[in-house]
């Protein structure tokens, strides 16, 4: 091998290295969810199924189904917060990129501020807040309580989207009489539609993740979201049905990939944008 | 309406657009935080709650209290252990993946989109397939390692062994972090001018020399800001934790989220776990602040 090549190869090995890392936890979450139990306990472990099977699957959808009743409530859930934060966004990232008054300065810092702090510690008083203002265990009190977590990035990110349009195209509508309301969501909203689409899928993965206010601000098992729906029902127990697991993880998974990879243009615009210029 | 808002004046205007935003993270972010922080002042526990009578003032109790069990320093040494592990490995791995995806080679960008996906897994199920891969019996790591080092090592319980059950934990964090990390880094390769670059070369520069003085320089506004994010997402963790060990075996991968959380909601001491979660900001405040400050010095040298 000549001298030349060498960089070339390390690169390569570097690359495949990082890259099994990656993604081999994937494709054994996947396999395993194809195996018999008797198949996923076995050593050493085969390294793809022998019998390829839906046992896992079907026992999930007949006998272990609450399951579905979680993983609904983390649709609703996460489509809610998702549709609210993007209003909410849209209103306060138009704000902060258009005027920039004395009180937008306050409500940055208050935004920059809030996404640091850590959620357990809100999580103690809010639990007491939200009781005695009798909207803890509801769908709409978890709801409010997320969109809250995601707004701050949300908006900023948004923000930095409303920057880029131009105001001249703002002028002359203005001049053309238009209203302040239309100008905002006739003329400029769709303009940064892209925006508004990073935003809400940002803020669906986000709710589609979240685990401690769903952990705290809810007590009835009909209202749970997967991720506490998950580890309170399927594990802690002496012995885990590990192939049921794996095909739990593949259906909780599967939406995430899905909206990602449908969207990730958006999405890796969006992000780089919230987090280098936010 | 319609006409008659053009009357409002700017100030008016942005004030109004606010206004959901700030009723939202006012009432559900920065009183609950304040809040907290006065009940970690008080004996508050379920009684109180359920009554609805308020926080008594405990004479510093619920601090004293953690700092005499040895509670505090443990999760703080856990926290910060684990983030700079993480953080570490995190960057070095990021920025080797970045910098084999910023040339542009044939596949490149279905890497550059398929590595994505443990960013997506959530974070509960990324804990649940790490702890399916460390399971000490039929897990596949146990395989791996007994298949390395030739049978020798063959009882590893990563998760079950309190030396290194914060590692495991650490290794699954890696797993879902590194692509975000890459993605951003690309992101940052972007500002690099490759002219500066081609000129360094052929004034002789050697590829590691290139990076240190030129790439790395350009690049170290998306690297304060990729690094600042990832410690505090690191500081924050808590999911992982709870999933995998839920702070065992023997509290060994405690943080502080586990601690408070159990402090609060297991325990239901609410005061206590309000007390840990002031500190630990506390403590936040001072490693991002101090972590900041050093970029800044870094910057004018």
């Amino acid at each position: 091998m000549n001298k030349k090549k060498w960089p070339k190869v390390l690169r390569a090995v570097i690359m495949i290295g990082i890259l099994l890392f990656l993604l081999f936890p994937i494709y054994w979450m996947l396999i395993t969810a194809f195996k018999t139990n008797m198949e996923a306990y076995l050593y050493p472990p085969s390294l793809y199924p022998q019998h390829a099977v839906l046992d896992g699957f079907i026992n999930l959808f007949t006998e272990n189904n609450e399951f579905f009743v979680y993983y609904i409530n983390n649709f609703y859930v996460s489509f809610a917060s998702a549709l609210i934060t993007c209003v909410i966004a849209i209103f306060a990232g138009y704000s902060i990129a258009r005027f920039h008054t004395k009180w937008n300065k306050v409500f940055m810092a208050i935004l920059l501020s809030s996404q640091m702090f850590p959620i357990v510690s809100r999580m103690i008083s809010l639990y007491s807040l939200m009781s005695k203002a009798g909207i803890i265990n509801t769908r709409y009190g978890l709801i409010l309580a997320i969109v809250a977590a995601q707004i701050p990035f949300c908006c900023l990110l948004l923000s930095s989207f409303f920057m880029n349009i131009p105001r001249e195209i703002e002028e002359a509508a203005y001049v053309d009489g238009a209203s302040r309301n239309t100008i905002l969501f006739k003329l400029i909203t769709p303009l940064v539609t892209p925006g508004i689409l990073a935003v809400g899928i940002y803020a669906f993965l986000m709710t589609w993740d979240d685990y401690l206010h769903a952990a705290t601000l809810i007590q009835s098992d009909e209202l749970r979201t997967l991720s506490v729906g998950i580890t309170l029902r399927y594990l802690g127990e002496l012995s885990y049905d590990w192939s049921l697991i794996n095909c739990i993880s593949v259906i909780g998974t599967i939406p995430m990939v899905l909206v990602f990879f449908f969207f990730q243009k958006y999405m890796v615009k969006g992000l780089v944008a919230g987090a280098v210029k936010g | 309406m319609k006409k008659g808002s053009q009357k409002l004046s700017d100030n008016a205007y942005s004030f109004v657009l606010t206004i959901p935003a700030v009723v939202l993270t006012v009432s559900f972010i920065v009183v609950p935080i304040i809040q907290s922080i006065i009940m970690s002042f008080e004996k508050y526990g379920v009684k109180n709650i359920i009554s609805g009578k308020k926080g008594t003032w405990n004479n510093f109790r619920n601090y004293t209290k953690l700092f005499e069990t040895g509670q505090i320093p443990e999760a703080a040494w856990h926290t910060i252990v684990f983030v700079i592990f993480v953080i570490i490995f995190q960057f070095i791995l990021g920025m080797a993946l970045a910098l084999i995806l910023n040339r542009d080679f044939k596949g490149s960008r279905f890497v550059r989109s398929i590595m994505m996906t443990p960013w997506v897994v959530p974070t509960v199920i990324s804990g649940l397939i790490w702890m399916w891969l460390f399971q000490p019996q039929y897990g596949f790591v146990k395989y791996l390692i007994s298949f390395v080092t030739n049978g020798r090592v063959n009882d590893l319980a990563i998760l079950n062994n309190p030396s290194t059950a914060l590692g495991g934990i650490a290794v699954a964090a890696l797993w879902k972090q590194i692509p975000l990390m890459t993605l951003l880094l690309l992101a940052g390769l972007q500002n690099v001018p490759s002219d500066i670059l081609e000129a360094a070369t052929i004034d002789g520069a050697g590829p590691v020399k290139r990076f240190f003085s030129i790439t790395i320089p350009f690049m170290a506004p998306v690297i304060k800001i990729a690094v600042s994010m990832e410690i505090i997402e690191n500081f924050k963790q808590f999911p992982l934790f709870w999933t995998m060990t839920g702070g065992g075996p023997n509290g060994s991968t405690t943080n502080f989220a586990i601690l408070s959380y159990r402090e609060a909601f297991v325990s239901m001491n609410l005061g206590s776990g309000a007390a840990v979660t002031t500190i630990w900001m506390i403590l936040m405040i001072i490693v991002v602040g101090s972590y900041q400050k050093a970029f800044i010095v870094q910057d004018m040298s």
